[in-house]
């Protein structure tokens, strides 16, 4: 029965190969402070993950060769440890788990997505590692009590009630009709929690309320009833697939609503891939490179762009300059804290307050970001649709642009 | 040889026991080995030794994680406040509410998807080849929407388990509560399945592989042996659902508790990369599909998933009968089997 005796020999190579691979404790190493994240870089969130990686790797770049961070006196420089979470939460929640016990990462930067730091925040949290998120924005992470978990970003209920204030005051504030199909993640299913506390409030009707699978590559079902029951608003988000979805189904079947409003826009270069079909789409967006926010590694919002463009070669989504963002709020916080005690940096996280090219960032008691509004811009082409851009159109105090309401309808498009 | 056995026993036993402490980074990774382990052998019982393919074992797995942490919850707070996006009230659990609810909420897993799987079984089970296998992979796929439509456990929120306590140990014990666990699980499931091989049940199992029509013809009502096995895999299944629930933190219906797409294929990967049908296959493909996959996932980022598809391909050309089949092939003196020469030639020639 040598056949026990291959076993042995396997168990005690595997055994071999798990201690031969070093367990290094990096959280500082010489001048260099180690932070850890995991982002998508396969699956279906692979376009924001390289986005968010995108930010990353700019803002670090940036901070390092401004003269990196500087604590006790000594002057340190940011690197970051990325795992491929292969847009999956459950993949993400043990790559938490591997970056700080394996790796010995003590800061964390977040994933992707509200569903991927859902994950990660509970192992964090155990191991009191703080996190800087950029692209967590469900409301439901803010609730937990977590007290290492802080986002740059305002939570995902906000997203869209703005278009039904705006859709209801179109409508000589009385209120609207309201279609609207979500995919089925953390994420999306928050916005519809804004957007239904938006209609009770609005005393609105929802005549439509869908709900989309994940990897969203069909929603004609929703659009054909749309067509039928002729809504005022029609709200649709599900990431960038949905956006795209959205859009191209809309053009095709030749869908006529008044409103459109979406998420994620700008991430899925609507108005490049889709050019003039995508025209009068409204979306919620946390940035806008016309705001005016500044601070001295980016300058301002438009600085901020030319950079991301020359650097990557594309306009920046909203997700690169939050996860940007991210890094400057780690950078303040370190030298506020002077100290890489955890806890003490977590403190020094919980007491900021400062302005970034992104925007105002000061954290509530549940992590979350409170003092930067959210904006609407909506895509808007020249005449013949050879170029398309998004403007700003809400709220007034940012307002590059005229609101365009009705949309016309696409016999007169 | 008896020697030889216990030794192995003894060895794998305190590799187990002791694991936890000599690495303790990987815990983590260890306790998903074990996880994975017990996916792997309680499909071989549906997969292999039954020879059904079925695809429809997550489908135990999640349910069971769910039920583990929902009952940890409901049996203190309200579920719906718990997994209510806009709320805004912090639930803890106390020591002892925790490990009360661990409990009930373990074994309730446990029990839960056994009763399901009867149920499920005793309307499916009728089917053979591929119709079993594509109506077990519309079960698994089904549950994930499913789930993703019901409030009351977070719908595509997600849900999030609830936290080691605070004050009982470190966050060590958390880990290695959970690592001794899932271990335990392994030793449970290996010792109930290798029992159960041994005794006409097992027999009986190989019958309907092999000829199914010919053991019923023999007087086996081959249906009630089927339900029972399945029934016997979404315990042990419904159980590792409910720990790998705690081991993540965190639910989500699609890629976490209803993961056709991961878990759903790697049961029976490692399942066929070990050899299925046999006892040992399992565990070994398993193990072998863990380090590969880590390794992947380390050197090869980015590039991970074809990496793994290869490995399939390899497997799948050069090992059809897995490891422990090629191993049997190459040395069957050492499995115990004897060759006749002779009659191995007229065989050949035979044919």
């Amino acid at each position: 029965m040598k056949i026990r005796n291959i076993i042995i020999t396997l168990v005690s190579a595997i055994a071999l190969l798990i201690s031969a691979s070093t367990v290094s404790f990096a959280k500082v190493v010489g001048d260099k402070i180690v932070l850890g994240a995991a982002v998508s870089l396969t699956g279906k969130y692979s376009s924001n993950g390289v986005h968010t990686q995108n930010g990353y790797n700019l803002a670090v770049e940036r901070i390092n060769s401004m003269g990196g961070v500087t604590v006790g006196g000594k002057s340190y420089k940011f690197e970051i440890i990325y795992y491929d979470d292969e847009s999956n939460s459950g993949r993400a929640a043990q790559l938490a788990e591997r970056l700080i016990k394996q790796d010995g990462v003590q800061f964390m930067l977040g994933p992707y997505s509200s569903g991927l730091t859902k994950a990660m925040a509970p192992v964090t949290e155990k191991y009191g590692i703080p996190m800087v998120e950029a692209n967590g924005a469900s409301r439901s992470l803010f609730t937990k009590g977590y007290k290492y978990l802080f986002a740059v970003l305002a939570p995902a209920n906000l997203y869209l009630d703005v278009a039904i204030d705006l859709a209801v005051e179109k409508n000589g504030g009385k209120p609207v009709k309201i279609a609207m199909a979500f995919e089925q993640d953390a994420f999306s299913q928050d916005v519809r929690l804004g957007i239904v506390d938006a209609a009770k409030r609005t005393k609105s009707k929802i005549i439509i309320d869908d709900k989309l699978p994940k990897e969203l590559n069909d929603m004609a079902a929703t659009l054909s009833k749309v067509k039928a029951v002729k809504p005022d608003v029609l709200v649709v988000s599900g990431h960038t697939k949905g956006a795209l979805t959205a859009v191209r189904q809309i053009s095709e079947m030749k869908v006529d609503v008044p409103m459109l409003a979406m998420t994620h826009c700008d991430a899925a270069k609507l108005s490049k891939q889709h050019g003039k079909a995508s025209e009068y789409a409204l979306c919620a967006s946390q940035w806008h490179k016309s705001l005016s926010y500044k601070d001295k590694f980016f300058g301002g919002g438009m600085k901020y762009a030319g950079d991301f463009n020359a650097k990557f070669g594309y306009e920046p989504p909203y997700q690169a300059a939050e996860s940007s963002a991210a890094l400057l709020v780690f950078k303040d916080a370190f030298e506020r804290a002077n100290s890489f005690d955890t806890k003490k940096v977590r403190d020094a996280l919980a007491a900021t307050d400062m302005q970034t090219f992104y925007g105002n960032i000061k954290f509530a008691e549940g992590g979350q970001n409170v003092s930067k509004p959210m904006v609407l811009f909506q895509v808007s082409c020249n005449d013949d649709g050879s170029k398309c851009e998004n403007k700003v159109v809400a709220p007034t105090k940012w307002a590059s642009a005229e609101l365009v309401h009705p949309i016309p309808s696409w016999s007169k498009r | 040889m008896m020697n030889k056995n216990t030794l192995l026993y003894l060895g794998l036993l305190i590799f187990g026991l002791i694991g936890a402490f000599i690495f303790p980074a990987y815990k983590l990774q260890l306790s998903f080995l074990y996880i994975l382990i017990v996916l792997a052998m309680t499909w071989d019982v549906q997969g292999g030794q039954m020879g059904y393919n079925t695809f429809g074992n997550i489908l135990f797995f999640g349910i069971g994680m769910y039920v583990a942490s929902s009952t940890q919850i409901a049996m203190f707070f309200s579920l719906a406040e718990w997994t209510d996006a806009g709320g805004e009230k912090t639930f803890v659990h106390t020591i002892p509410q925790f490990f009360q609810g661990f409990g009930v909420g373990i074994i309730l897993s446990g029990i839960i998807p056994m009763i399901i799987a009867g149920v499920i079984g005793y309307g499916i089970l009728g089917l053979r080849g591929h119709y079993f296998a594509i109506c077990t992979l519309a079960l698994g796929i089904a549950a994930g929407e499913i789930a993703g439509g019901i409030e009351i456990i977070g719908a595509g929120q997600g849900m999030t388990v609830p936290v080691w306590p605070k004050g009982f140990g470190s966050n060590e014990s958390s880990s290695q509560f959970l690592y001794y666990l899932s271990f335990a699980l392994v030793v449970v499931t290996f010792i109930t399945l290798k029992w159960a091989y041994s005794t006409r049940f097992g027999l009986v199992l190989n019958a309907i592989r092999d000829n199914e029509d010919k053991a019923e013809a023999m007087g086996i009502h081959t249906m009630r042996y089927k339900i029972i096995g399945w029934m016997v895999s979404a315990f042990f299944v419904g159980i590792a659902g409910g720990l790998m629930g705690h081991i993540n933190g965190y639910i989500e219906p699609t890629e976490i508790a209803f993961a056709g797409p991961t878990f759903g294929v790697f049961m029976v990967l490692m399942a066929i990369l070990g050899g299925k049908g046999t006892l040992w296959g399992p565990l070994v493909g398993a193990t072998v599909f863990h380090l590969f996959k880590e390794g992947f996932w380390t050197y090869f980022l980015g590039w991970q998933y074809v990496a793994l598809g290869v490995l399939i391909v390899v497997i799948v050309v050069y090992f059809p009968e897995g490891i422990m089949g090629w191993l049997r092939e190459k040395y069957p003196e050492k499995f115990g089997e004897t060759i006749d020469e002779a009659d191995r030639k007229a065989q050949v020639e035979l044919k």
